[in-house]
C-alpha cells in the first residue's frame, strides 16, 4: 500500500522535503512506519525519534487527526510528523 | 460601563464584537506567564485590545540577547528591571485605562493558587514544558482556559486548553520537556504566534469565532504553511 508522509518544522529541514509518497507493507502501524522512515532517512535517527512510546519526541497525525503509535495505517493515508517546540 | 474615551479608542474593534464584547474584555483578567519573546507581543496586544487587568509573571531580567524578540524590553532595562516591571512601565503609558499587575518570581506548586487567583484566561508564553505542565494542572484544577503557544526558529504551535472540553497539555505533549537552554528564534516568528494567542483570548472572552479547541495549529513561516491537526 501507499502512504503519504508529511514532514514539519525541523523534520522538513532534515529530510529536505515537505512530503513524499512511499510504498509500505499492508497494515503496518505508525511505529513501524517510523522505523521505515529512519532507514530511509538516517538523519532522523539522530533525533529522539520514536525509540519507544515514552521517549518519543515526535507527534504524529493520520489524515489530520492526532494518533498513537500503535494505530494501524491504511492505503492512501496521509501521515504528518511534527516535533513539539517548546520555546517562548 | 465604557467611558466616551474608551468607546472612541476601541471603535474599530467594537465594530467586530460590539460594545458588549468590549465590556467583557474590560471586565476580564488575563495572566501572561513568561514576559519574553511570546509574552511581550501578547501583553502588548492584550493591552491594545483593552483587557481590563493584565497580570505579568516572570522571574528574569532582560539580557542583550533577548532584544531581538522581547520587544517590551529596551536597552535601558538590561540587567536592571525585571521583565514584568519593564513591561508594566511601557504598557501603563500605552494604555492608562487598564490595570497591569506583576509577579516577579517563578511559579511553583506552592504559590500558583495565590498568584493566579481570579484570572479568567491564562496565556502560556513560557520556554519550558516543566512549568507549562504546572499551568496545565492548575488550569484543570481550577477550570480556567489556557492558551498554549510555543516557538522555535521559524515555526510555532498554538492550541487552547479548556478543562472538561479539550485534552490537557500533558495528553497532547506527553514527552516534551527535556529540552533546555538556547534555542534559535526570530522576533517576527514570536510575533505571529503571539498574535494568534491573543486572538484565542479574545475569542474565548467575547465568543467570537471558534478557538483552537482540540486543534493544534502548526505554522512554519519559512515555508508558508499553516496546518491544523485535530486532537480528538
Amino acid at each position: 500500500m501507499k502512504v503519504t508522509v508529511r514532514y514539519f518544522a525541523r523534520y522538513r529541514s532534515l529530510v529536505g522535503k515537505s512530503e513524499e509518497e512511499i510504498e509500505v507493507p499492508d497494515g503496518i502501524t505508525v511505529r513501524e512506519l517510523i522505523e521505515i522512515l529512519k532507514e530511509r532517512h538516517p538523519v532522523l535517527k539522530n533525533e529522539v525519534f520514536a525509540e519507544e512510546d515514552d521517549l518519543a519526541d515526535v507527534n504524529v497525525s493520520r489524515n489530520g487527526r492526532y494518533v498513537r503509535f500503535d494505530e494501524v495505517l491504511r492505503d492512501g493515508d496521509v501521515i504528518a510528523l511534527f516535533p513539539p517546540v517548546s520555546g517562548g | 460601563m465604557l467611558s466616551e474615551r474608551e468607546l472612541e479608542r476601541y471603535d474599530r474593534q467594537i465594530m467586530i464584537f460590539g460594545v458588549e464584547g468590549q465590556e467583557k474584555l474590560k471586565g476580564s483578567k488575563v495572566a501572561v506567564v513568561g514576559v519574553g519573546g511570546l509574552g511581550s507581543p501578547v501583553a502588548y496586544y492584550l493591552a491594545a485590545a483593552g483587557i481590563g487587568t493584565i497580570l505579568l509573571i516572570d522571574e528574569q531580567t532582560p539580557e542583550l540577547s533577548n532584544l531581538n524578540r522581547q520587544i517590551l524590553h529596551w536597552e535601558e532595562d538590561i540587567g536592571k528591571n525585571p521583565k514584568p516591571l519593564s513591561a508594566k512601565w511601557k504598557l501603563e503609558r500605552f494604555n492608562s485605562d487598564i490595570k497591569i499587575e506583576t509577579f516577579v518570581g517563578r511559579l511553583t506548586e506552592e504559590n500558583i493558587d495565590e498568584v493566579l487567583d481570579g484570572v479568567d484566561v491564562i496565556v502560556d508564553c513560557l520556554d519550558n514544558f516543566e512549568t507549562r505542565f504546572l499551568l496545565d494542572d492548575y488550569a484543570h484544577r481550577k477550570r480556567v482556559p489556557l492558551v498554549h503557544g510555543a516557538v522555535e526558529g521559524t515555526f510555532g504551535q498554538v492550541t487552547t486548553v479548556v478543562p472538561g472540553i479539550t485534552k490537557s497539555l500533558r495528553e497532547i505533549f506527553p514527552n516534551a520537556g527535556k529540552k533546555e537552554g538556547k534555542f534559535p528564534i526570530l522576533g517576527a516568528t514570536a510575533g505571529v504566534v503571539a498574535s494568534i494567542q491573543v486572538l484565542e483570548v479574545i475569542k474565548l472572552l467575547t465568543g467570537l469565532g471558534e478557538p483552537l479547541l482540540n486543534k493544534l495549529l502548526i505554522v512554519d513561516l519559512a515555508f508558508n504553511t499553516f496546518d491544523v491537526v485535530e486532537l480528538k
